[in-house]
């Protein structure tokens, strides 16, 4: 790995403002992908997608480096350059699958094991006495500097000089650990396959609208008229059976609900709106899961689970999750105007299959590309792309209620609708873009 | 089962979606008719997978008031399509699963000053309905449905 260097950033960010090139410029997105995207922590998937020996996961690290994540013969998962040792070809190139045995480079065969290391290279009498040593690791499809897992998400990061995993998700990780004991068996795991999403416009915007609590009660404004005044027209126990009735009116929740859901930003740029309540927090309990549950963890345990409900957390550049729904989006960036959304819905083991089934219907209904509330999302995104192509104003503003951010030991918290998850997010793109990110980080 | 009637049927069900005109469109369906347009290949399960759509007449309906809001702002731009039909193929008839016709089609959409092209494998299963026919199920198979797909708000 290059070294990053340092630079000065405060020309384009300030506490309240940050430059509009930050999403027009394709020198300055070449440098993220190598300061944020390079050294950040950055999902790669879930051990479930790779249960047994050889199973394997590709995907890029940023907009351009491919990695493979697989199982090996330890059952270690490895997250793994998918560059041939040899002339440089990918080696894997099909999105998952199993490699019995070995990796073998298409170009000229030159075969990896699971974990990475080089296992033969054809004819290799030719190599007699010319100084190539296929000890040396360079030759291996080598491993990314750090990869780690928690609860069974998997992260990896170019940087060497990262703190480990759990440090730097922080206070963050509850949301994990929400996540997964929100199964009776304590643990997630991938089901019902995955909706990709194509976004024009720069990959910052999604991040910064997961938590933006002034817009969904404006962009989502038709969709939860359409929705409540057809359900109205409905008897109500027709109402009852839906689903939908649950999902999606709570889009339109007012400005006083989002307030009070409150957000909390940590370092390293995460955040998340919730935690005593949120848009999700009123949904039904399904019976049959209350009761596994209580079996698995007790009743005050399990009312305990419940109440923390947050709506969208960030794990800042790459991966949003929603524990209460069980299901993640993925980021990936393309270029300064284009990235892809990947979502992924989660089964909560030992629980029954109705809470999938709500699940996949939350993701078709909000996060698909045909679904009711992401088109909407997405073209508030791109007006904004193509808003600030204008000089009129150089600058995009966040001062809500800047200076009343409580700052705690480990977190900053704040109102529900005020700005401090784009504070939280551009002091970190900051650090990261100056190379300081890592400088004074203690272990928790 | 009159095979004329069928394709004349699809016709005219593609012009309303080219259009488009919902409202219309939305009463082609039986009551418990259903839309589907799986997210992967060969996908079996419409429940325990995900799509990328699965209406029944409730969503339809919802989707159809969204479509028309004036406050849905993906929906401020004009969007028109164009279907073209072949390779129809008509099962034979089935008492609980209705009428299976297949057709590949290749639907141009216009929309946010863009051309796009769709390539879909259409199956419909129809009742008879008197002297016409309701749809019991349409399912969308996109060539591509794993591929990114870009925002897409009418039906195929
Ligand atoms: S490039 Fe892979 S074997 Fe030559
Ligand atoms: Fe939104």
């Amino acid at each position: 790995m290059t070294s990053v260097p340092t630079g000065d950033f405060s020309q384009v960010v300030t506490p309240t403002r940050v430059h509009r090139s930050l999403y027009t410029d394709p020198d300055l997105f070449e440098l993220e992908m190598t300061r944020i995207w390079g050294q950040a922590w950055i999902f790669i998937g879930h051990e479930s997608q790779v249960p047994n020996t050889g199973d394997y996961f590709t995907t890029n690290i940023n907009h351009n480096i491919p990695v493979v994540m697989v199982r090996d013969k330890s059952g270690t998962v490895q997250v793994l350059h998918n560059r041939c040792g040899h002339k440089g070809a990918k080696v894997v190139e099909a999105r998952s699958g199993n490699a019995r045995g070995a990796f073998r480079c298409s170009y000229h065969g030159w075969s990896y094991r699971h974990d990475g290391s080089l296992l033969k290279v054809p004819n290799e009498a030719g190599y007699d006495g010319t100084g190539f040593d296929s000890a040396n690791p360079c030759y291996s499809m080598q491993p990314l500097a750090q990869a780690e897992s928690y609860r069974g998400f998997v992260f990896a990061t170019l940087s060497p000089n990262a703190p480990d995993l759990k440090t730097w998700m922080g206070g963050a990780r509850d949301c994990f650990d929400n996540l997964c004991d929100r199964a009776p068996e304590g643990e997630v795991e991938v089901a019902g396959g995955v909706l990709r999403y194509e976004h024009q416009c720069n990959w910052k915007f999604i991040l910064e609208n997961l938590n933006d609590t002034m817009h969904p009660m404006v962009v989502h404004e038709s969709i939860v008229k359409a929705a409540e005044s057809y359900l109205d027209s409905l008897p109500e126990d027709a109402v009852e059976q839906r689903k939908e009735a649950e999902i999606i009116p709570p889009f339109g929740a007012s400005y006083e609900k989002f307030e009070a859901s409150g957000i909390t930003g940590f370092p390293f740029g995460h955040h998340y709106d919730g935690g005593k309540t949120s848009i999700h927090a009123d949904y039904s309990v399904d019976p049959e899961y209350h009761a596994a549950m209580v079996a698995a963890y007790g009743e005050e345990r399990t009312r305990e689970i419940y109440s923390f409900n947050t709506h969208n957390v960030l794990f800042y550049p790459s991966l949003t999750i929603k524990c209460a729904v069980q299901n993640i989006r993925v980021i990936r960036p393309i270029s300064v105007d284009r990235f892809i959304v990947e979502t992924w819905s989660f089964r909560l083991k030992g629980a029954p299959d109705s809470m999938l089934q709500r699940t996949l219907l939350y993701s078709r209904l909000i996060n698909s590309a045909m679904g009711m509330v992401g088109p909407d999302d997405l073209e508030v995104y791109r007006r904004a792309q193509e808003g600030l192509a204008s000089p009129s104003n150089e600058w995009v503003e966040f001062h809500r209620q800047y200076g009343k951010d409580e700052q705690l030991e480990d977190r900053t918290v704040g109102g529900g609708t005020s700005d401090l998850d784009m504070r939280t997010q551009y002091q970190a793109w900051q650090a990261y873009m100056e190379g300081s990110i890592f400088n004074k980080v203690e272990k928790t | 089962m009159n095979r004329e009637r069928i394709e004349e049927f699809l016709y005219r069900e593609a012009d309303l979606l080219d259009r488009p005109d919902l409202d219309s469109w939305v009463n082609l369906f039986a009551e418990n008719g259903i839309y589907w347009m799986p997210a992967a290949e060969d996908q079996q399960d419409p429940i325990n997978h995900i799509s990328h759509i699965y209406d029944d007449r409730v969503m339809m309906e919802i989707r159809r008031r969204n479509f028309i809001h004036p406050r849905a702002s993906s929906k401020e731009w004009e969007v028109r399509c164009s279907h073209v039909i072949g390779n129809i193929r008509v099962a034979p008839e089935d008492k609980d699963q209705g009428t299976t016709v297949t057709s590949n089609q290749h639907v141009v959409v216009w929309y946010r000053e863009e051309q796009r092209l769709y390539a879909c494998k259409v199956t419909h299963r129809l009742e008879v309905e008197g002297e016409d026919f309701k749809i019991l199920e349409k399912r969308v198979d996109l060539i591509n449905p794993s591929a990114p797909q870009q925002s897409l708000i009418i039906y195929l």
